[in-house]
């Protein structure tokens, strides 16, 4: 683990120093062995000699193990299963003590060999078979070895509480089969997952199988196959033991250092998907399916407000249970939990993976989450102007209505009252003044149907958007084109008021500041899209900023998910452009 | 002469009716909707029909449908169609194929009471009776997208308009105050600008000048 500044954190260099002590240990305690062994060893000297060198073996590929991939349990276990094999070699020395260990735990390292291979390649067993699998094999190698010892008055170190060769053989038997029961149970097993697993996984996986299952059955079948068959002598036999065993850390560690690398790799492309420019990057959950090889794997973000998990769209979501197939590792920015890794633990044993390919994405994921609630909030707003809008015009045909029905009709009355009084007289200036009033009260009627017009023209409300298009461009005192290209009735009314007033607002401004002696005005659908287009053939140089109202155009627009353009270069006149969708 | 109203609102109903029979008119019904005018005008045969353009139940365009019906079901009654807001469209649809006996006015011009008389008088005796203000909103357009029109005097203009509105030679004379003669000068002159075919009937001429006017 590096830090930012480039320098080692404390806690991988303590575990340095007690992997460092862990092999002067057993460089020590190999020594101290062929100290005591060498020198009554006579001609098979070089037999002990290779078991303390595939000790050290053992160790040094376990450490190697361990100090690459601390996280994972492997390197752990093949050390420990070295210190079986030393424990098992110590039958050898002289010393009574030292020599009843070694008898207890003949053949202990197998067993441990039987629990690497079940426990590859994260170290942990996982299934409940496995597990009775594993605690078989070393109920055969320390309690079905008693009978060994103990009723053999011949064993090099006098354990034995009878001589009862018949309870001897009977024990001898009985271990063999429970070994093979093992060995048996255990190809199954494996033969199970390798046919599981992906290809990727397999190749990882095959070998080390293969030779670690060819050793712990060759090496007890070794007695009978190499004296028998082979007839090879028994310091012979122990050398190719010995070299068989050297084997299964090696494989191991192999396994461990190599599958971990094949990941390194598809950590390196996560990072690279992260430098991705957003629009081309896939989603999160897809870039981290094709790192870590798991197609179910999903992720889930922490919702701090609610204290919930929710998935990406914001439906909430539990985290599976520990233990279970489906496995979930938080992800952390700065301490603050900000997501999950939801993932297959069958697929992928190593939880430290998913955690290390979490600590990549980390700030990716914050990044969408922070999106996710970014665009919930742009979406709650977008809504909430639209029912601002459609309020608005809601009021503005209520106004007019209201306008319509009410005060339009009140001022024909007076202005008819008007009339009547000024019929009615015979005096020739109550007949002026009545009549002049009435022509008053005109006047204010068609200011007030002009009003009435402005604020929503009953021509949309009641014919829709081309007949008021019509009309408007009707009363435009330049020559004005109008292209209509739509079918009346077929648009929602949100869109008909919108385009109407694009156009209104669209000719009005060209008529304050254009100067032009043409304008063009274009109402087409396309596809799905409305096009309305208001072009003058004017000065241009014609801008969003001071008009208010054309602002208020683009709000308007925006909010029905439209696009306002306005191009108005200077000398080549103004075009104000919206695309509105035919669908809200 | 009986007249058929169809007004939804019922203070400007009681007023126009008031109005008519002040005027000279035999009301001979006053209804607030379409279903209920065209039921009156089937039953009383009336000589003139005045109604709103929007009318229940969906207060849009009811009162011009149904004017458009009963001048297909009972091309003997005239028809005049008020409305608040009088526009190009709605006076070609009522105009076309027979611009006689057709009126489309501002329901403001009620308050007139003396002209609006005239006016409907005139229809029913065959004429036309359009709006100065959709006259004026037509003939702006027609003056923008043709030079013809663009080429008459502003005089000449004027009395274009007021022959749109369906106004005859001493009406338009004694409005311009003119001699009927010089105002017979400029129609000419205008038929010869426009290329519109020389009409002594004020019926035909106004058909003549909308037509033109609406293209």
């Amino acid at each position: 683990m590096v830090t930012p500044d480039g320098t080692r954190s404390p806690l991988p260099r303590s575990l340095g120093r007690a992997l460092v002590l862990l092999a002067i240990s057993a460089l020590t305690l190999g020594a101290v062995q062929l100290a005591l062994v060498l020198p009554t060893a006579g001609g098979a000297w070089w037999v002990h000699l290779l078991f303390i060198l595939v000790f050290w073996v053992y160790v040094a590929a376990g450490l190697l193990a361990w100090w690459r991939r601390p996280s994972n349990r492997m390197g752990s276990l093949i050390v420990v299963g070295g210190l079986a094999l030393f424990a098992g070699s110590l039958g050898n020395t002289g010393v009574p003590v030292l020599a009843a260990v070694g008898t207890v735990t003949a053949t202990l390292v197998l067993a441990v060999a039987f629990h690497l291979l079940h426990a590859f390649p994260s170290g942990r067993l996982r299934s409940r078979a496995s597990r009775v699998t594993v605690a078989a094999g070393y109920v055969v190698a320390l309690v079905l070895q008693a009978p060994l010892y103990l009723f053999d008055p011949g064993a090099p170190v006098p354990l034995a509480v009878a001589d009862r060769p018949d309870l001897l053989m009977l024990g001898v038997a009985v271990q063999r089969v429970g070994g093979i029961a093992v060995a048996a149970a255990t190809t199954v097993l494996l033969a199970r997952r390798l046919v599981r697993s992906d290809a990727a996984h397999r190749q990882v996986l095959g070998p080390v199988f293969g030779y670690g299952i060819a050793a712990v059955i060759l090496i007890p079948a070794s007695a009978t196959l190499f004296e028998a068959v082979l007839g090879l002598p028994v310091v012979a036999r122990a050398g190719l033991q010995a070299l068989l065993l050297g084997g299964v850390p090696i494989a191991f560690a192999l396994g461990v250092l190599r599958g971990g690398f094949a990941r390194t790799g598809e950590l390196e492309e996560l990072g690279t998907w992260l430098g991705a420019s957003g629009g081309a990057r896939p989603a999160l959950a897809a870039a981290l399916r094709r790192a870590l090889g798991d197609d179910s794997l999903d992720v889930v973000f922490w919702m701090p407000d609610t204290r919930t998990w929710a998935d990406s769209d914001g439906v909430p979501v539990q985290l599976p249970p520990p233990g279970g197939e489906r496995a979930g590792v938080e992800v952390e920015v700065g301490g603050r939990t900000v997501g999950a890794i939801v993932y297959d633990a069958s697929l992928i044993a190593d939880a430290e993976l998913v955690r290390t390919a979490g600590r990549v994405i980390a700030i990716a994921m914050e990044r969408e989450r922070l999106t996710a609630e970014l665009l919930a909030s742009q979406d709650a707003l977008r809504t909430s102007r639209a029912r601002l809008v459609a309020a608005a015009d809601r009021e503005r045909r209520r106004i007019a209505q209201n306008l319509h029905d009410g005060l339009q009709v009140q001022l024909v009355l007076l202005a008819l009252e008007a009339q009547q009084v000024a019929n009615a007289s015979t005096s020739t200036p109550v007949q002026d003044r009545a009549t002049s009033l009435r022509k008053g009260i005109d006047d204010a009627a068609a200011d007030l149907r002009r009003l009435v017009h402005d604020v929503m023209p009953s021509t949309l409300i009641e014919q829709g958007l081309s007949a008021a298009t019509e009309d408007l461009v009707d009363r435009i005192p330049v020559p004005t084109r109008l292209h209509l290209g739509i079918t009346d009735g077929a648009l929602p009314q949100a869109i008909e008021s919108t385009a109407y007033f694009v156009v209104a607002e669209g000719l009005a401004n060209a008529l304050k500041h254009s100067g032009a002696a043409a304008f063009t005005v274009r109402i087409e659908r396309r596809g799905d899209r409305l096009l309305v287009e208001v072009h003058d053939d004017g000065v241009g140089g014609a801008s969003f900023s001071p008009g208010r109202g054309l602002r208020g155009l683009a709000d308007r627009v925006e909010v029905v998910n439209g696009r306002l353009e306005m191009q108005s270069a200077v000398g080549r006149g103004t075009r104000l452009s919206a695309e509105l969708p035919c669908v809200l | 002469m009986r007249v058929v109203i169809g007004e939804d609102e019922a203070l400007l109903r009681q007023g126009l009716a008031l109005v008519l029979e002040q005027g000279g008119f035999e009301v001979v019904a006053a209804v607030p909707d379409a279903a209920q005018l065209l039921d009156a005008v089937a039953l009383h045969r009336p000589d003139l029909v005045v109604t709103d353009i929007r009318m229940p139940p969906t207060r849009t365009d009811e009162g011009l449908v149904a004017a458009l019906r009963i001048r297909r079901d009972h091309p003997d009654a005239a028809i005049v169609v008020l409305s608040q807001y009088v526009q190009r469209r709605y006076a070609v649809e009522l105009l076309t194929d027979r611009p006689a006996r057709v009126g489309y006015l501002l329901k403001q011009r009620i308050a007139d009471v003396g002209s609006f008389c005239a006016d409907l008088r005139r229809v029913a005796a065959g004429g036309t009776a359009l709006d100065p203000e959709v006259v004026d909103v037509m003939v702006r357009r027609a003056q923008l997208a043709r030079d013809a029109l663009a080429r008459l005097t502003p005089r000449q203009q004027e009395v274009l308009a007021l022959m749109a509105e369906g106004r005859s030679n001493a009406w338009i004379a004694s409005r311009l105050v003119v001699t009927e003669k010089a105002v017979v000068q400029h129609s000419s002159r205008i038929y010869e600008a426009l290329g519109l075919p020389v009409a002594v009937d004020d019926h035909r001429r106004v058909l003549a000048v909308i037509r033109y006017l609406a293209q």
